[in-house]
């Protein structure tokens, strides 16, 4: 990843939900739960996304360490957590 | 034993609907003609499909495995419902029954485990009923197999050898047999022999019970006797009485009941005896009207049903949760495990998960280390007995329930309640450690079921077994512990990224089995991220939400065990 641009990276988030919620996810707002807002989103769902995020960006998340139910519980928050991130791996 | 305990409830309720019931209560009022009395059939068909997998299979619950059990139930009753409230079923559910096929002709609950008649009955019903397909051929040899000495038939053609008969096993394989051929197929038993074998299955009163020697006859027996008779196109020595013992079942301005003594109506009697009459061509029209009252007052607020009055709906997974988290007082403590203590059926010792359901291993476990039966000797021997004498399969290990196949889950929980009722024989204890054995994929790792993945509450279930039994070394668990140790806090069931409650819980288990150090400040760090805001526990870090009174049990247990009164953690098995 060569720059750490907030859109671009929601952009390319976005599309990870889009491939498995489809129509959901076009619409889904920045801070909404996607718990809420995505039906079937449940623990093992949101491995997936987790997993899937850490492909596309490059990093390994810490479970743990990480408080993943609160950065990957929406769309922004997901977002600003992998721009923290690709900027630590910039660093 | 009284029953009366059982009348009101002083067990801790769910609240949830369980897939069980609303089976039962869907497939009641189908035989009763009046599906369309259900008010709002898409909120069943919206519980149903919430159960389905992405590999196409169904689970009890959400989130846990698929099998063949689930898999029937949830699309049979899908089948039920009224157009337009069914949900989606199909090819996927037909790929994933065709996973768990054996190559022995059987079917197994889920890929991997052996075949038995149980697993097999759901699968030939949903491939044929459901999915319009044909089983294997390889099948009529395996059911053949089944037939034991007696003439009955058994769980699988190696309890047969046993001469374990069952009237349960003979309806799930002559209904295997009967939907694969439409019952014109040449018939692969010894036609007089079994049937001789069923009829004698009835009591002097009318009733049927499930095997020789059994002193109370059941209205679950009754039904699944009077169904396979059907099928073979006979009738019990006495359908008179048979139907006379069954309406005697009725309660008085309500529904059926399960047996001689026992006090409350439930969605189980009502599918047994509703489906008894029906198999028997007994009139149905002066009761219905009660009957269908009676199951639609068990719906509960998620959209299927529980198997009573959704009030009064305790079970024993929840209560005992509550009981080891010590949410009780002393009073509503005792109370608790009174009600407990009547969740035994009268003709298996160990404890059910609802009332009136078979006798469950892992449930017994739980509700044994809540402190059930602590003082009562002769039940804590009558449950040894169970274990040994009655379910133990013969590889040695044990399923959910009797005739269910072999797992580790079940196999350790057993281990542990043979140790703690001290019933334990030398050739039940060699048994566990060869089941054990067959489920080794290399030195030190396990699967749940032989041939399966390796994991590390396998592994660490594998090795407690052992140490109960034959002895287990203790760096074996070390080694485990160390694979599967999540760097931030916690284990992991697979690797060693994402840690789990269960995984975690169980890593603090064996380590004070085989009395291992372990790093509090890790377990701490853990136990914080899955901490919620209500003061329970999540599953895993993943989610915000607690996971239910299972894990928030477990979370609270591992709170005391790191608290510095150090309580001692109380090996529970779930999964």
């Amino acid at each position: 990843m060569h720059t750490v641009d907030r859109t671009e990276i929601s952009i390319r988030v976005l599309a990870l939900l889009e491939k498995r919620f489809g129509d959901a996810a076009r619409s889904l707002a920045p801070d909404a739960d996607l718990s809420d807002a995505l039906p079937g989103f449940d623990s093992l769902v949101a491995l997936e996304y987790v997993t899937a995020v850490e492909g596309e960006f490059g990093f390994e998340v810490d479970f743990v360490g990480d408080d993943v139910r609160y950065w990957f519980s929406t769309l922004a928050r997901t977002t600003e957590y992998v721009r923290e991130r690709v900027e630590d791996q910039a660093a | 034993m009284t029953y009366d305990v059982l009348r009101n409830s002083s067990g801790v309720v769910s609240g949830e609907s369980d897939l069980w019931c609303t089976y039962a209560a869907v497939r009641t009022l189908t035989w009763l003609g009046r599906i369309g009395d259900l008010p709002t059939p898409g909120t069943v068909g919206g519980f149903l499909a919430s159960r389905q997998n992405s590999d196409g299979g169904y689970a009890w619950s959400a989130g846990m495995t698929s099998d063949a059990w689930a898999t029937y139930y949830c699309t049979q009753a899908m089948a039920d419902l009224p157009e337009g409230s069914r949900g989606t079923v199909g090819k996927p559910s037909s790929a994933w029954v065709w996973s768990a096929a054996h190559e022995d002709g059987g079917f197994a609950m889920m890929p991997g485990q052996a075949s038995d008649v149980w697993a097999t009955y759901y699968a030939v019903r949903t491939l044929v009923e459901i999915c319009d397909e044909r089983p294997p051929e390889a099948l009529f040899d395996w059911l053949a197999a089944l037939q034991a000495k007696d003439g009955g038939l058994a769980w699988s053609p190696a309890h047969a050898k046993d001469g374990a008969s069952d009237v349960r096993a003979c309806y799930y394989a002559i209904t295997a047999w009967s939907t694969a051929t439409g019952g014109q197929g040449p018939l692969p038993w010894d036609r007089e022999r079994l049937t001789n074998w069923l009829k004698d299955r009835q009591g002097a009163a009318g009733g049927f019970t499930f095997q020789e020697g059994d002193g109370t006859d059941c209205l679950w027996a009754t039904f699944r006797a009077t169904s396979a008779l059907r099928r073979l196109d006979e009738a019990p020595r006495d359908p008179e009485r048979c139907v006379a013992w069954i309406r005697g079942r009725l309660r008085p301005g309500g529904s059926f009941t399960r047996w001689p003594g026992y006090p409350v109506p439930d969605v189980w009697a009502a599918f047994c005896g509703v489906g008894a009459l029906r198999e028997l061509g007994a009139g149905l029209e002066d009761l219905a009207d009660r009957v269908v009252e009676a199951v639609l007052s068990f719906r509960t607020g998620q959209g299927g049903f529980t198997y009573r009055t959704p009030g009064l709906a305790s079970d024993v997974l929840t209560t005992s949760a509550h009981l080891l988290a010590g949410h009780f007082s002393d009073t509503g403590e005792r109370d608790a495990l009174r009600w407990m203590e009547s969740c035994v059926l009268p003709n298996e010792q160990g404890v059910m998960y609802m009332p009136g359901r078979g006798s469950e291993v892992r449930c017994t476990l739980w509700a044994l280390s809540a402190g059930a039966f602590r003082d009562d000797d002769t039940a804590r021997a009558g449950i040894a007995d169970w274990l040994a004498g009655s379910i133990q399969n013969p590889d040695g290990g044990f399923g959910y329930w009797e005739g269910r196949a072999s797992d580790m889950v079940s196999t350790s929980a057993a281990a542990e309640i043979l140790h703690w009722t001290g019933g334990s024989s030398a050739a039940s204890l060699r048994g566990i450690a060869e089941y054990v054995a067959a489920c080794e994929t290399a030195p030190g790792q396990y699967a749940n079921v032989p041939g399966g993945r390796p994991t590390l509450r396998a592994a660490l279930q594998a090795l407690r077994a052992l140490h109960r039994t034959v002895g287990a070394d203790g760096a074996r668990v070390g080694d485990a512990l160390a694979r599967h140790r999540v760097r931030g806090g916690g284990y992991a069931n697979e690797g060693n990224r994402v840690p789990d409650l269960l995984s975690s819980y169980e890593a603090a288990v064996a380590a004070d089995t085989f009395g291992l150090e372990w790093d509090a400040g890790h377990l701490t760090t853990f136990l914080d991220s899955v901490r919620t805001a209500d003061g329970g526990f999540a599953w895993t870090p993943l989610m915000a939400t607690s996971g239910g009174p299972l894990a928030d049990c477990l979370g609270r247990r591992l709170e005391l065990r790191l608290s510095p009164g150090q309580h001692g953690l109380p090996p529970l098995a779930l999964s």
